[in-house]
């Protein structure tokens, strides 16, 4: 018994002591370097991971830097998403700032460290080195934010560097089992969920605890809606009538599938993970979601194959760029940072982005090899020629992700009228709105 | 007869609750990720698939993080017992006026929620120059732990019997000698819980460290665990990869200390 407790004593005393000895001596070198001493450095965050799309494209940019910058160390960090949402505030106003780091664009985020001054106005390097040529109209909304934060005008704070949009993932072999074509048009996609209904199968996979609902529910809408609908919704440019048109035809659709069976009615427990994990298990022939499961669909389906097609009968699609580039106010070698960027906008890093499985921004559509990445961004370029990246539907106010996902909640379990659940989220939008002053 | 197989069924049950989410995480821990897409993360894995684990431990270099989390850990662990038991000798067996209130104090501040702290202790180790080292979450943990220990101990030895002190007054020991001679002695069970609580609850402190340790190379185990969370994606098997990875050095140090710890515990039963 004593021998135990000895020898714990002797190893917490053992790990106390190193404990010391680690903090005296680990000071002067977790310092950051200053430019007088040593070679210059350029100190990037991301938390894309190193498989991913943007992670080997990310990868090569690093590398191409170090060639164009001898003299120059690159610190590549991988951050964790949460380190970043949590604490991005608090690290940016201190010293440990990178030089240049991913950043999750929107009001909420990108917006407010902007209005906050911890973010370095990119106007004059992005007309410089002409980045604004290379991004469409919708894809420049997220990278500019007003002095309020809002996003959609004003300074440039960020550069996107990938896109996201959503779309419409089927699997080929059970469309062909049951002999159903791919649809073009609206009619042709109901006529093809009828026909699964009919087969007993439930065509589409729905995680109703997380955002696929939701953004699913916004498709409905956008079906009805011109640009500046969603330009009053998202930016704020104008009033949106939640019982108008828009909203009432997907709530009431939306209502209307569940009761049709093309939604299952236990969905709305469903989360994201295990509504992908239903698809890929070839368990549901359809599943509308966001190019960030491209890469892992690509990956990790082997025993079907799939394929993708954008919402049939909509010009505009939920969608936007993907995070963004920023240089913290703080940053020590802020000319590196834009360096960096540029390299990441070139053709031939955005052609590795895309042939990895993402949706660049800026990127050959002729020279992508992998047919399947081809389809993916031939979707995305007709989108985003006809404007029709439409944001996200919990874009507008803080907090209305969870509105929202109960909203649609209530809609799938019938638990609420259509009208009632338009009423359940408009209250929070118009809060919002009047604390803005609008 | 029938109450004891009820109280053995029960306690069986409970346990296998208890097991069911490790057993979880170990199967999907060795599953190959295409496995995990196919038949879903209940079923038994076709193979024993290992390279979750290894390009884990590789892409988070998962020793460095051990290595913090053991540091930060053990040194809490040892200085917020020595801080609880000088705290709390004073406040228990030294009687300082007015040590009602500074109990209330200590009890007040256990309650705090750590995001209330977050804004306060930001700003103190961004001005002493601690920001980002791992020095900076020894001293903040060492004093919420021993706000604790403080609290706990200040009551057991509250109750410390004064003739032994006295026995040692008159034997000529000071306050200092009846301290390191008398009370931390006989209190021993009490001060073995109380280490080993520190160093796993340590361990397990996923906020702050996730706020103050921004540099990978100071980050401890939790935080490292979080690289795997995506704004939208999440990596199921490797998460279990690292789950398992996490867990596993918490288990083996209870179960080192386990006996120290029952016996901790029942120790004032036996009385």
């Amino acid at each position: 018994m004593s021998k135990v407790r000895t020898g714990a004593v002797a190893l917490v005393t053992a790990v106390a002591l190193a404990a010391l000895a680690a903090c005296g001596n680990g000071e002067p070198e977790a310092g950051k370097p200053t430019a007088s001493d040593g070679p210059r450095v350029l100190k990037l965050w991301h938390y894309e991971s190193a498989d991913g799309a943007m992670g080997k494209a990310w990868a090569e940019a690093i590398k191409q830097f170090e060639a164009s910058h001898p003299g120059v160390e690159v610190r590549f960090e991988e951050k964790a998403f949460e380190q970043i949402r949590q604490s991005a505030g608090m690290i940016l106003n201190s010293d440990e700032a990178p030089d240049v780091m991913e950043y999750n664009k929107g009001n909420a985020t990108a917006g407010l460290l902007s209005k906050q001054g911890l973010l370095t106005d990119l106007t004059p390097e992005v007309a410089k080195r002409g980045w604004d040529k290379l991004l469409s109209p919708s894809l420049q909304t997220t990278a500019k934010y007003d002095d309020r934060g809002i996003m959609g005008a004003g300074k440039w704070f960020g550069v996107p560097n990938y896109a996201e949009y959503v779309m419409v993932y089927y699997n080929k072999d059970l469309f062909e089992k049951h002999k159903v074509e791919v649809p073009t048009t609206f009619d042709e996609f109901t006529a093809a969920m009828d026909t699964f209904v009919e087969a007993g199968v439930t065509p589409m996979a729905v995680g109703g605890a997380e955002y696929p609902a939701q953004q699913i529910f916004y498709q409905l809408a956008l079906s009805k809606a011109q640009r500046p609908w969603v330009d009053n919704f998202q930016l704020y440019k104008g009033k949106v009538d939640f019982h108008g048109p828009e909203f009432t035809y997907a709530a009431e659709t939306m209502a209307d599938w569940v009761k049709k069976g093309y939604i299952a009615k236990d969905s709305a427990a469903i989360k994201a993970e295990d509504m992908g994990v239903s698809f890929m298990g070839g368990k549901y022939p359809i599943v509308v979601t966001g190019s960030w499961w491209y890469g892992r669909f690509a990956s990790e389906i082997k025993d079907f194959e799939w394929g993708s097609f954008l919402w049939p009968g909509n010009t505009m699609s939920a969608g936007s760029s993907g995070n963004i580039w920023v240089v913290p106010e703080n940053a020590e070698n802020k000319d590196l940072a834009y360096d960096f960027i540029d390299i990441t906008m070139k053709k031939e890093i955005q052609n590795l982005l895309g042939d990895s499985g993402g949706v660049p921004v800026a990127a050959d559509p002729a020279a992508i090899t992998d047919p399947k990445s081809k389809e993916l961004i031939e979707n995305f370029t007709k989108l985003s020629g006809g404007d029709g990246l439409a944001f996200y539907p919990d874009w507008p106010a803080p907090g209305y992700y969870d509105v929202l996902v109960a909203g649609v909640q209530n809609l799938i379990n019938g638990s609420k009228t259509p009208s009632q659940v338009l009423d359940e989220i408009a209250a929070p939008y118009e809060e919002n709105l009047a604390d803005l002053g609008n | 007869m029938i109450r004891k197989y009820s109280v053995l069924i029960s306690l069986a049950v409970l346990a296998a609750v208890m097991l069911v989410p490790f057993a979880i995480v170990t199967l999907n821990a060795v599953r190959s990720p295409q496995d995990y897409s196919a038949n879903g993360p209940l079923s038994l894995p076709d193979g024993l698939h290992l390279d979750g684990i290894v390009e884990f431990w590789n892409r988070v270099d998962f020793g460095g993080k051990l290595w913090n989390s053991l540091l930060i850990s053990g040194s809490v662990a040892v200085l917020a017992v020595i801080l609880s038991v000088l705290n709390a000798y004073a406040l228990g067996v030294g009687r300082v006026r007015g040590r009602v209130w500074i109990m209330v104090v200590f009890l007040v501040a256990n309650t705090l929620p750590q995001e209330a702290l977050v804004y306060p202790l930001y700003y103190l180790s961004k001005e002493a120059g601690l920001y980002d080292t791992r020095l900076s979450m020894i001293i903040i943990f060492t004093v919420i732990q021993s706000a604790f220990g403080t609290y706990l101990l200040a009551s057991v030895l509250g109750r410390f019997p004064h003739e032994i002190l006295e026995a040692a007054a008159i034997d000529g020991a000071g306050k200092w000698r009846a301290l390191w001679r008398i009370v931390v002695p006989i209190s021993r069970p009490t001060l073995s819980v109380l280490l080993i609580f520190f160093f796993i609850w340590t361990w397990n402190e996923f906020f702050l460290p996730l706020i103050f340790l921004i540099s990978n190379e100071n980050q401890t185990v939790p935080v490292a665990l979080g690289v795997l969370q995506g704004d939208k994606m999440m990596d199921a098997t490797m998460s279990s990869a690292s789950a398992l990875l996490g867990v596993l050095p918490a288990v083996v140090f209870f179960l080192i200390f386990q006996r120290t710890l029952t016996r901790g515990v029942t120790v004032g039963a036996i009385k």
